[in-house]
């Protein structure tokens, strides 16, 4: 995971697998940037993720509600096809902005 | 007619979830099958076999077998059977309820039987209190049949 942070927007981009396993060690750390830089854009680059079960649908919920309590957006960006069939099976693709970039 | 099938006993740890997901994809990669269809049923299988773990052990020791079978009829069909001897399922209703989760404080979404249901042709749930669940999917390769 790289992530990068410019002027209020903070922005992961993540390269594993993303399931239970990984989850849960992703979040501690994510969830340490976002609270360190407060951003008011939170961006998730899925371009290097080749594999998301329903564990990165979790993920990525829980730091979609953490981000509402500090009023910032999240956007998610560049998810493979299979990814976004994943994404659009929850709420999630509602209500988090996403984009090909 | 069953043309070939391997079975998978391994511990029950989530260290195991990616090599057992990777290794039925490879099992089924010679058939004549899409990307889109090879990477749902690894999906599928990520879910469920997280499932056992995460669920039916609780995280704790146990044993979580695979089986996958390539079946020949005028498709050919891929069955997998993910088994687990854990504390089964209460209320099988509720748990395939999209976004319910019996751990929310672990930020589960809820999603694992929406998405077997969603990925596969079929989902059979076969669980009882105390002794294990049983899930078999089974999905029709779209394309017409391989000849190997």
């Amino acid at each position: 995971m790289k992530y990068e942070y410019d002027k209020g927007n903070l922005s992961i981009n993540l390269d594993e697998e993303l399931d239970m396993k990984t989850c849960k060690k992703l979040r501690t750390v994510i969830d340490g940037y976002i609270m360190r830089y407060q951003p008011q854009e939170f961006i998730v680059d899925l371009s290097q993720v080749k594999f998301m079960d329903s564990s990165g649908i979790g993920l990525l919920i829980g730091r979609y509600n953490l981000l509402k309590l500090l009023n910032s957006k999240m956007t998610i960006i560049n998810p493979s096809n299979s990814i976004r069939r994943v994404l659009e099976l929850s709420n999630i693709a509602k209500n988090i902005d996403m984009r090909s970039i | 007619m069953e043309r070939n099938y391997m079975k998978l006993d391994f511990k029950s740890t989530l260290d195991n979830v990616a090599p057992v997901r990777v290794a039925i994809a490879t099992f089924i990669s010679n058939l004549n099958i899409t990307v889109d269809e090879l990477v749902d049923i690894k999906t599928a299988v990520s879910e469920a076999v997280t499932n056992a773990i995460e669920h039916g052990y609780n995280n704790k020791d146990g044993i979580v077998s695979v089986s996958a079978y390539i079946i020949e009829s005028d498709y050919d069909i891929v069955k997998i059977i993910i088994e687990d001897k854990g504390i089964g399922i209460d209320d099988i209703e509720l748990a395939t309820t999209p976004s319910y989760t019996s751990k929310p404080e672990l930020e589960h979404a809820g999603m694992g039987f929406t998405i077997m249901e969603s990925f596969m042709d079929e989902i059979l749930i076969d669980s009882v209190t105390n002794e294990g669940t049983k899930i078999t999917l089974t999905k029709k390769v779209k394309n017409k049949k391989s000849s190997n």
